[in-house]
């Protein structure tokens, strides 16, 4: 059986990672985006994923040296995202050994992109990130890092994503990430059985129960820590220990 | 060992590159087809689509350079799509001729209960004890919506169960080897399999 994946999501500021709160500030430094890789890759997380926060808002996209940098010195697969918004920025975060790229605001908006990158790379290597918040019980998609919402169905939009070559999705609960209250479940359970490519958890998980009740409850394929792991005492091995101990199929490595 | 990598733009040449120079062999890219003769084990990794990666190689000068290497008994490495392209044909995007090295066909996972893409750490299932010694109930690391349907069983040395489907996860026909998943992204165990494969060539 294929085991459940643990991403460490590296938010990217400038050449330093940093985590916020609801994808705000204050943004307090977490490290240098190589030793925290080297680090995660030794204790055995499953892929890493770096986005750079500022790449839209400032029209370009992600810094591609850093990436490389990562590449050279880890044996992991590694994503990258932040202002993808064209076939050339992808081809620039291939070129320099992204193993994935993951669009968000410019496949939301444009979901014809995704059916071009797809084409061109391969939808294994394409990720959608989708950000959404709550109201109520109402959930809606958001874009350019949570400020624009967009008046769309959350489920058809992703369905719509996946038909345009989406190889998989992170959907990420503005609400609730850097806050480790945990995950928004009813999201991710109305989900189960619906969405055809791997779904990737974003946003709260803040304990080791956490996990383990979003991978019972749901059929994510995989979750992203942050604060988790970058301003907590918690570490892959340990996270693993527990997993396995609650019957959740996790890598032994 | 000098290793050459096939670079023609089609994914990861670097994360290749080091895992090997990690090893302390001797890897390098290659972007020309007549500079083959100068490496002892050739390898071709890459992701993407089977008639893109096909007709870059051919654009390149690489298909004929690499059926001239691999007939003259020079070891080859196929990573991924790399080894994908060893079969007869491809299915993706209409039907495009492979190199034939391995019978079989590659087409689409089927969506059974499981997603496709088949995507992350799965592990393999195999009886070749040289290639595989120390990591052969390994999981190493997978990423493609195709897959490579062999026609020889013996042609193929481990196998990766996804759902209800058994897929190939590695196979090798005299000097042609081939692996489904990335190595060079598995961690310790992806250089464990390199290393093995090094030393069963040395």
């Amino acid at each position: 059986m294929i085991a459940k994946r643990i991403i460490p999501l590296f938010l990217l500021k400038g050449k330093r990672l940093v985590k916020g709160t609801q994808f705000n500030g204050p943004f307090v430094d977490v490290g240098d985006p190589l030793s925290q890789a080297m680090i995660y890759d030794a204790q055995g997380a499953e892929e890493i994923a770096v986005v750079d926060i500022e790449a839209t808002s400032q029209n370009r996209c992600i810094n591609t040296d850093v990436i490389n940098t990562m590449i050279r010195k880890c044996r992991l697969p590694i994503s990258a995202g932040g202002g993808i918004s064209t076939l050339e920025h992808a081809n620039s975060c291939f070129a320099a050994g992204a193993d994935k790229i993951i669009v968000n605001t410019s496949a939301v908006t444009n979901p014809s992109f995704v059916k071009e990158l797809g084409k061109e790379f391969g939808a294994q290597s394409v990720v959608v990130s989708v950000d959404f918040k709550r109201e109520g019980d109402k959930v809606f998609p958001v874009t350019h890092s949570g400020t624009k919402p967009v008046d769309r169905d959350l489920e058809e939009l992703l369905l719509e994503l996946v038909e345009a070559g989406a190889g998989e999705i992170i959907l990420t609960s503005v609400d609730r990430e850097g806050t480790l209250s945990g995950a928004d479940l009813d999201v991710y359970k109305s989900l189960t059985g619906k969405i055809s490519v791997p779904l990737i958890a974003s946003g709260g998980l803040g304990s080791y129960d956490d996990m383990v009740e979003l991978f019972k409850s749901s059929d994510c394929s995989a979750c992203a820590l942050g604060k988790m792991l970058v301003l907590r005492d918690y570490d892959i091995v340990r996270i693993k220990a527990y997993l396995t101990g609650r019957k959740i199929p996790v890598r032994d490595a | 060992m000098k290793i050459g990598v096939i670079n023609i733009s089609i994914g990861n040449v670097g994360s290749v590159v080091e895992a090997f120079n990690y090893l302390r062999h001797d890897a390098a890219p290659v972007s020309d087809p007549g500079k083959l003769d100068k490496f002892d084990l050739l390898v071709l990794a890459g992701v993407g689509n089977f008639s893109t990666a096909m007709g870059k190689l051919k654009e390149f000068g690489f298909a004929d350079a690499l059926k001239k290497q691999v007939a003259a008994g020079k070891p080859l490495l196929g990573i991924c799509l790399g080894m994908q392209l060893f079969a007869d044909q491809g299915l993706e995007d209409g039907t495009t001729e492979g190199f034939g090295w391995i019978p079989g066909s590659v087409e689409k996972i089927k969506e059974s209960t499981e997603k496709v893409p088949h995507m992350g750490w799965n592990n393999v299932t195999t009886s070749d004890k040289v290639l595989f010694a120390g990591v052969d109930e390994s999981a190493f690391y997978f990423m493609h919506s195709y897959h490579f349907d062999v026609a020889n069983s013996d042609d193929v040395i481990a196998t990766v169960n996804y759902g209800d489907s058994r897929l190939i996860a590695a196979v090798r026909k005299d000097n042609v080897y081939g692996v489904q998943f990335h190595p060079e992204k598995s961690q310790g165990d992806g250089l464990r399999f390199l290393k093995n494969l090094l030393e069963s060539l040395a």
